[in-house]
């Protein structure tokens, strides 16, 4: 069975893309640059960052490149500079809503925010900090997970539930006291579920989920392997 | 067999969870249908651990999504509850009205004092239970009689115009029928 192929347009370039496919696959494929954060090759969707919203001309409101699929004919913008002051807002409201410190955080210079914040040239932030006090689960032999540092992008709670097949990990509660929880509330370490794969640490974006013994500045992710995971997972489907 | 933990274990409480899921397994959204029922079914009106435990086990969902749905819904409780409850109306018309008193003067009424139980600074989010579990105080976002402002809930009947006085009398005829 082949798919049908559909004609769009990604900022103004006239491209052929699979029916089914999502805008951010359709310019993945075609070598176009669309920023994102929570999104993770392999994993599905969810659309929570909102980085990688882009304008479709005809539609009045900003759409997640993530989560949107194709339609024949769509035209589609992925920078300008209204997109740039809405994804420059969602990032700087992810800063504020913990304790982002860069200066002492296992995962400077290697983290997806913090590159993200430096592309869209995010020097200071316009709001209030939140400060909220938030503990650390250091329970795990191999692993540790600080609450301050997570984005709440879900890929860990993903790639445990969806490569992995665990499910140790999701979201509890919501709005500004929602937090990564794994099994029933429980400390990592005490988790039966887990199976100390390491996925989730990997596929973090930021420093909340780390290995242990990392310094600053030591904990660089490799989330090919994830991709390559699943890319297998697809061939063999 | 996965059984609820050796000291609440209650047979009578195991077989009506069985059959609840039982009656729903397999239908999507039953997780919720299930919570709310063996919710209803507990004396204190919330879900013990073990009892998530145990739905988790018994239905195979995961025990983090089942805490993940136990936590995102205020309709489930994860506590004790008071065997009356007395809901405040936070939503903007009863607080233009004065609800933020009425909930202040309960709090003080009950005697569980005013400070923010989270360490969140939302102290407007309540919810508190007395140490003898008369009494449970919560808050609600809105409850869609804007017209009666402010209202307050008590053992689920709908009080409007409330004010500090009525709602103090109402509390003492429930105390005074529980003596």
């Amino acid at each position: 069975m082949s798919q049908k192929k559909l004609s769009i347009r990604i900022d103004g370039e006239l491209i052929s893309a699979l029916e089914g496919q999502t805008i951010l696959e359709a310019a993945k494929a075609n070598g176009k640059y669309i920023p994102t954060l929570c999104a993770l090759e392999g994993l599905t969707p969810v659309g929570a960052c909102r980085i990688c919203i882009v304008e479709v001309s005809g539609v009045g409101r900003l759409l997640p490149a993530c989560t949107t699929p194709i339609q024949e004919g769509m035209s589609v913008i992925t920078n300008s500079p209204k997109l740039t002051l809405y994804r420059r807002i969602s990032v700087e409201l992810l800063l504020v809503e913990r304790n982002h410190v860069c200066a002492v955080c296992v995962s400077n210079g290697h983290c997806e925010l913090q590159s993200m914040a430096t592309a869209l040239g995010i020097s200071t932030v316009r709001f209030a900090y939140n400060y909220p006090k938030l503990p650390a689960d250091l329970s795990h032999p191999r692993f540790v997970l600080d609450h301050n540092r997570c984005i709440l992008c879900t890929r860990c709670v993903r790639v445990c539930a969806e490569l992995e097949g665990a499910h140790v990990w999701n979201i509890t509660s919501r709005g500004i006291h929602a937090r990564v929880v794994s099994d029933l509330n429980q400390k990592w370490g005490e988790s039966a579920s887990c199976t100390n794969c390491g996925k989730c640490v990997q596929a973090c974006p930021t420093g909340a989920l780390a290995e242990k013994g990392r310094a600053v500045e030591e904990m660089v992710k490799k989330d090919d392997s994830i991709r390559s995971l699943a890319h297998r997972r697809e061939v063999q489907a | 067999m996965p059984t609820l933990s050796s000291e609440r274990r209650n047979v009578e409480e195991q077989t009506f969870i069985d059959g609840v899921i039982n009656r729903r397994a397999g239908r999507p959204g039953a997780l919720l249908s299930i919570l709310q029922a063996v919710q209803d079914h507990n004396p204190h009106k919330y879900l013990p651990l073990d009892t998530l435990r145990y739905i988790a086990t018994k239905t195979q969902i995961p025990f983090s999504r089942v805490y993940s749905v136990a936590t995102f819904y205020a309709l489930f409780n994860l506590d004790p509850q008071g065997n009356n409850t007395i809901c405040i109306c936070r939503g903007t018309a009863c607080h233009t009205r004065g609800s933020r008193n009425l909930l202040q003067s309960v709090r003080l009424e009950l005697k569980l004092g005013l400070e923010d139980p989270g360490d969140t600074g939302d102290g407007d989010k309540v919810l508190q239970t007395t140490p003898d579990q008369k009494f449970t105080v919560r808050t609600v976002a809105c409850f869609g009689q804007c017209a009666m402002a402010p209202v307050v809930e008590v053992n689920h009947r709908i009080r409007g115009h409330v004010n500090e006085r009525t709602l103090e009398r109402e509390i003492q005829t429930i105390q005074k029928e529980s003596e």
